[in-house]
């Protein structure tokens, strides 16, 4: 039987009650904090006053000077270790062609972690082209598939940062965790909203196959944080739907490829990127729950690349001591 | 990018939780995410610019200005200003901002 209309309406009063009610909270607090902050240092106020800079966009003017260090490949903050591109491009022909011919004993896990090691920073942050376009070239030689960390002229704002664990999308509305899959220990359990996109079926009989390998696989990343995304609606929404992406463990080299089907982390979560509870026990395990990972567009025009685990290599079964993410 | 320097401190998953909970859509949990940012954002300058001498303080603004991202140069400044480990400091500092935040919406 279905509910009456009034309880309905009411819950929904409710619901939208306690959100007001927190940005009302979250909006008074905030005035109250930089009305303080102003009191006791002026000076800042007036510092970035004459900077044409308002504090609480930041973020923003962070964003400019990132990407002006990247275009000019100043990133001064982010040294590559290997500055000669080729060298690295060098050892990826020859260590690939040396495991085709089988004169290479190396499994390819370890090959493309000691090759990607050369590339990667100390400090976990932007990469600049010239190492994007080296690890391109990684993955597509060791794991087969075609990359790109700008793709159709997007680019996230890293390639390279912390993933986190998040909870399961609810897929059709009503889905809940009695019938949704899970994984063996410790799963998230089902997020309380819907993903950045909504559901992905409109019912349970609606649903396909595609639709339950997208929640399974999904990816988040940090759309809201794009520099241009609100200018370029509905644009980058749809560009960004479902998206797949390649998601690789810097640490023990396990690799997925993965939809993007939410928005986030908040950047004050200390995380760039999260990945659903089947992604994240992929990578690391079932308490894997934060690590480094590089994340790049998987360039897929013809949908022909299968979204779950990238078995390149099966490193542990080989006995081969990994550190732990 | 939107990396400011002091992000590697922030631990307010709990924080993250809660308003994904109860926004009613992406773009509500954009404005309150944007509305946190605001909030730790003020709070950590706050301390930081407690701990330096009032002289320094436009020194550190440019710096923080000039490369907002960038934590081994203004952790560096931070450190040789104050004669502390400041990331350390701050990281004890921002222990229970998570709680003190929830705290505060849930009352």
């Amino acid at each position: 039987m279905t509910q009456p209309a009034k309880k309905t309406y009411l819950k929904f009063e409710q619901e939208k009650i306690n959100s007001e009610f927190l940005r009302n909270k979250l909006k008074l607090k905030n005035l109250e904090t930089k009305k303080s902050f102003n009191e006791k240092y002026p000076h800042v106020e007036k510092f970035f006053a004459e900077k044409g800079i308002d504090l609480a966009k930041i973020r923003e003017h962070s964003a400019k000077v990132i990407t002006t260090g990247a275009l000019t490949g100043t990133l001064l903050f982010n040294p590559p270790l290997i500055v000669d591109g080729n060298s690295v491009v060098k050892n990826i022909v020859k260590n690939v062609s040396d495991l085709k011919l089988g004169i290479s004993s190396i499994p390819e896990q370890e090959n493309l972690l000691n090759l990607i090691n050369q590339i990667l920073p100390e400090k976990i942050g932007p990469l600049n082209r010239s190492q994007e376009k080296n690890l391109e070239q990684i993955f597509k030689e060791i794991l087969n598939i075609n990359t790109k960390a700008s793709l159709e002229g997007e680019h996230l704002n890293t390639t390279y940062g912390y993933i986190g664990a998040e909870q399961h999308l609810m897929r059709y509305p009503g889905d809940t965790m009695a019938t949704h899959p899970k994984i063996p220990e410790k799963d998230e359990g089902m997020a309380p909203g819907r993903g950045a996109w909504g559901y992905f079926a409109y019912s349970k009989s609606q649903m396909t196959e595609s639709d339950v390998d997208r929640e399974k696989w999904y990816a988040v990343v940090q759309t809201l944080y794009l520099p241009d995304w609100a200018k370029r609606q509905p644009y980058l929404r749809d560009w960004y739907k479902y998206r797949k992406v390649l998601v690789l463990n810097t640490i023990n080299g396990n690799a997925v490829v993965a939809d993007i089907a939410d928005s986030g982390p908040a950047a004050w979560t200390g995380k760039h990127f999260g990945g659903s509870p089947e992604v994240m026990n992929y990578l690391g395990g079932s308490r894997y729950k934060k690590g480094p990972v590089l994340l790049f567009f998987v360039d897929d025009p013809y949908n022909q690349v299968p979204l779950g685990p990238v078995e390149y290599n099966k490193i542990e079964e080989m006995g081969i001591e990994l550190k732990r993410a | 990018m939107s990396k400011l320097f002091f992000d590697h401190l922030l631990k307010l998953d709990d924080v993250n939780i809660f308003i994904k909970k109860s926004a009613s859509s992406t773009e509500e949990h954009k404005e309150l995410i944007d509305l946190v940012d605001n909030i730790v954002t003020t709070n950590v300058l706050d301390k930081i610019l407690s701990k330096l001498d009032k002289k320094d303080h436009e020194e550190f603004l440019a710096l923080f200005h000039k490369c907002p991202h960038d934590e081994i140069q203004i952790f560096a400044y931070l450190n040789t200003k104050t004669g502390k480990d400041i990331n350390k400091v701050l990281e004890q500092e921002l222990k229970d901002f998570s709680k003190e935040i929830l705290s505060e919406l849930t009352k």
